[in-house]
């Protein structure tokens, strides 16, 4: 039996306690589909060690995905509640957040509390509804202070305009997890009929922690975009390393294609540069392989890149702070244009199109705006064009799409891949809902990379639920063992939510549930392939 | 006091008038923002070097805000439940909104004394749709567990104030104009001409508390949700789908923009450099260390 929420107001955000707001069970969560429709007692994520409650703030919901200090006195807590208000002030200055000052006033103005987005909310759903997941929650204590603090409008009309709500060290800690609670699909933002957009204020709330108080989780910046600019990719490789991989991925390709191919290293005025999420080179490095195998047997004129900064397509700036995001977006760019390339064309990585094709249009002028685009409209031709030899007999299996947030809501591309995909797949089958109206995987804006504390477990077991509710739905009349099924998922971070989901609950072992990138489908599909591309090896 | 009400009613025109124009005068300053759009279909990044083609079409933008705001489309699709007293109330206020500008014209073009009944049934149905619409409103936002959720207590005043508005345009046109067109015109037209000033400073109870409570709407409505509505389709937050090209009117504003300081304070941030010089500086240059 399902235990008594307890009911969460909006003032609970500044309560002087350590005991968490909340504390998810597993009675609260969203029932999943056979084969995992029993309703388990373990609780979602486990709680953290004293010692570890002691250093840091998680009073919240029992989660630290941003490893914050606990402030070691009360100075030190008035300290960074003055920050955090200059950095408020700063967010809603035109001259300071020039960047995304429009969007975000009209979000926080234009919101008639309708709640039409909190269903569409995937972490809302699948915690139970807890309250301090509704898409709304966040939005309405930062318009709350801003009421209080920053425009100031006295006792009564900020009682009219709402509750009261303290600005404290508890408040400000609360809101700086609850930044990250959010994936930034903006699935809410498509519900809202007034286009108040809820992702985005949560992105804002990230930016403001980052660049005004310097607090971020250390997957995002310390050996992310601190990383990135330093060596490179977000992932660490250094120029040596990748070209390591490129060797490596040559002898992959003669293996499987039964002949030796050199795969194109730097090569000046290539029509394209291709650029990859490193992280494929690193855990999924059949992707990268399949890419060169179709490039080269659609003679195209293309190359990878070994320069620093030109063999890592991710930008984390996309998440949480403007600054990083631009010196990245301007490095990986100037490759490109040093390269004397024709165009840039992104891998399969969700956020670095919506990065470096779309948001970073309004940063890169003169010899910088360069063209950028999708890999999914050219691969398109390639497959629908007759440019390859194609058997749709070689993918005999179930196989459904994860459409990434980044390609369809928030940059339009939902046609390419099923075209390709009806080409290529004679059991393709879609999940409902999809495109537009798809689900995050639940490792969105970052998520899929944050493993520390107990924040993993609170992804796979809240954030990626709903998808993993789709998958089963999807295959719910194959889940016989002896028929291989597919999620085709053509973004990283997706991949590794996925990955991680489905291991979390054995439905490779137990269903044969497998995963993997759009182009190794297209690879696999090939008719001049001595050895079928995909191995269907867990990894 | 009739001195009072005609201060606040012309007034609050005049208000309405200097606080509409700069509010749209803000708005078109606002700087320009990075590129943070949502797609409801198949977009030009769908094509390969779609930087070379046509985007979308000014009149397929404007005929899709059309049917957003007259049927509140996004309400019908996303929430139908709340859209049935909404649409009635909109319905209601745009019908009552034109009513008044018939008002006026007719006031001063027609001639009041051969004024058809047809003024009456249109303004009454009007006011009865906004009405009901308003009151299921308010039912539902005192009523229904999701639409109570951070509803802040001023707007609970502002539909309690409407209907009372409402009513007093009910009582002012039907008991002390006795429904009658030519009665309603007349006045009108005392109002809008500026004539009979002694009559004016004079009012009668029902009309002048009716327009008073109108003079509260004309002041409030600058600062209402419709302006963002408007707003959101008309100032780069929807279908903001131009590219930057270069030579172009975008690179030019973004060019201005990067020359603006970084005011951030984190340590990685260097703060009181430009835009400009921070996202370009030497690639291998180091980066200010962990937070």
């Amino acid at each position: 039996m399902a235990t008594e929420k307890k009911k969460i107001k909006l003032q609970d955000i500044s309560l002087r306690t350590e005991e968490p707001l909340i504390t998810v069970t597993a009675d609260d969560l969203m029932p999943l589909p056979p084969p995992l429709d029993k309703i388990g007692t373990k609780p979602p994520y486990p709680p953290l060690s004293a010692a570890k409650r002691k250093e840091y703030e998680c009073s919240l919901d029992g989660v630290s995905a941003v490893s914050i200090p606990r402030p070691k006195n009360k100075e030190e807590e008035d300290r960074l509640v003055e920050r955090f208000l200059k950095g408020l002030q700063k967010l809603l200055s035109r001259d300071d957040n020039w960047l995304f000052w429009q969007p975000l006033m009209q979000s926080l103005e234009s919101c008639v509390r309708c709640q039409t987005c909190s269903d569409a909310c995937p972490v809302y759903v699948s915690s139970g509804k807890q309250e301090i997941y509704r898409p709304t929650f966040k939005s309405e204590i930062l318009r709350r202070i801003i009421n209080k603090y920053i425009k100031k409008r006295g006792k009564i009309l900020s009682k009219l305009m709402g509750d009261d709500i303290e600005l404290n060290w508890p408040m400000v800690a609360r809101l700086a997890e609850l930044a990250y609670r959010c994936s930034l699909c903006r699935r809410c933002a498509q519900r809202c009929p007034l286009g108040s957009d809820n992702g985005l204020i949560g992105r804002e709330l990230r930016k403001l922690f980052s660049q005004e108080m310097g607090i971020a989780p250390k997957e995002l910046h310390d050996v992310g975009t601190i990383q990135h600019l330093k060596v490179g990719a977000s992932t660490g490789i250094s120029s040596q390393a990748f070209q390591n991989m490129v060797e490596f991925m040559e002898d992959e390709i003669e293996e499987k294609l039964g002949r030796p191919t050199k795969i194109p290293v730097d090569k000046e005025g290539a029509d394209i540069l291709l650029i990859h999420n490193s992280g494929e080179f690193m855990s999924w490095i059949e992707n990268p392989v399949a890419f060169a195998i179709i490039f080269e047997a659609a003679g195209l004129s293309w190359t990878l890149s070994s320069e620093i900064y030109g063999y890592e397509a991710t930008n984390y700036g996309t998440w949480y702070d403007d600054v990083q995001f631009a010196r990245i977006a301007v490095k990986q760019v100037e490759v490109a244009r040093k390269l004397k390339v024709k165009k840039m064309v992104m891998g399969e990585c969700g956020h670095a199109h919506k990065g470096l094709i779309v948001i970073a249009d309004r940063i890169l002028v003169d010899e910088m705006n360069f063209p950028r685009e999708s890999f999914l409209p050219l691969l398109a031709d390639l497959v629908c064009d007759g440019k390859l030899k194609l058997d749709p007999a070689k993918n005999n299996f179930p196989v459904t799409l994860h459409d990434p947030c980044n390609f369809v809501r928030l940059m339009g591309i939902v046609e390419p891949q099923r075209r390709i995909l009806r080409k290529i797949c004679s059991q393709f089958r879609e999940m409902e809902p999809h495109g537009l109206e798809n689900y995050c995987c639940g490792g969105g804006s970052g998520f899929a990379i944050m493993n520390s504390m107990n924040f993993k477990e609170w992804r796979e077991n809240i954030s990626s639920r709903m998808k993993l509710k789709q998958i089963l739905e999807t295959f719910n009349d194959v889940l016989d063992p002896g028929i291989k099924k597919y999620v085709c998922a053509p973004c990283s971070n997706c991949k590794g939510a996925i990955r991680d989901i489905l291991a979390r609950n054995d439905l490779w072992e137990r269903h044969s549930i497998y995963y993997g990138g759009l182009v190794e489908l297209v690879a696999n599909a090939m008719v001049d392939m001595e050895k079928p591309f995909i191995d269907w090896e867990w990894h | 006091m009739g001195t009072i009400i005609l201060l606040i009613f012309y007034g609050s025109i005049l208000f309405f008038i200097v606080a509409t124009s700069l509010r749209v005068v803000k708005v078109a300053r606002t700087p320009l923002h990075l590129h943070w759009e949502l797609y409801k279909g198949s977009s030009i990044y769908e094509l390969t070097e779609w930087w070379a083609k046509t985007h979308n079409p000014f009149g397929e933008k404007l005929w899709s805000m059309i049917l957003d705001i007259l049927s509140l489309r996004e309400f019908y699709r996303r929430n139908r439940r709340f859209w049935y007293p909404l649409f009635i109330f909109h319905v209601g206020l745009y019908l009552l909104i034109l009513w008044h500008l018939w008002l006026f014209i007719g006031a001063v073009v027609a001639s009041a004394e051969t004024a058809s009944s047809f003024g009456w049934v249109w303004g009454t149905c009007a006011t009865a749709l906004t009405f009901i619409g308003g009151a299921m409103i308010l039912w539902m936002r005192v009523t229904d567990k999701e639409l109570k959720v951070y509803y802040p207590p001023i707007h609970y005043v502002k539909w309690v104030f409407l209907l009372l508005t409402l009513l007093g345009g009910v009582y002012a046109v039907d008991l002390h104009f006795k429904s009658s067109v030519p009665a309603l015109l007349k006045y009108v037209r005392e109002q809008v001409t500026f004539a009979d000033v002694e009559h004016k400073l004079h009012p009668a109870v029902a009309p002048a508390l009716h327009v008073l409570f109108a003079s509260v709407w004309l002041i409030y409505l600058p600062f209402g949700h419709v302006f963002q509505l408007f707003f959101r389709y008309y100032h780069h937050l929807r279908w903001d789908d131009v590219p930057n090209k270069r030579g172009g009117m975008i690179e030019r504003r973004v060019k201005e923009l990067l020359e603006r300081p970084i005011t951030w304070s984190a340590p990685h941030i260097q703060s009181g450099r430009r835009w400009r010089e921070v996202a370009s500086e030497f690639p291998q240059s180091p980066v200010a260390g962990s937070k």
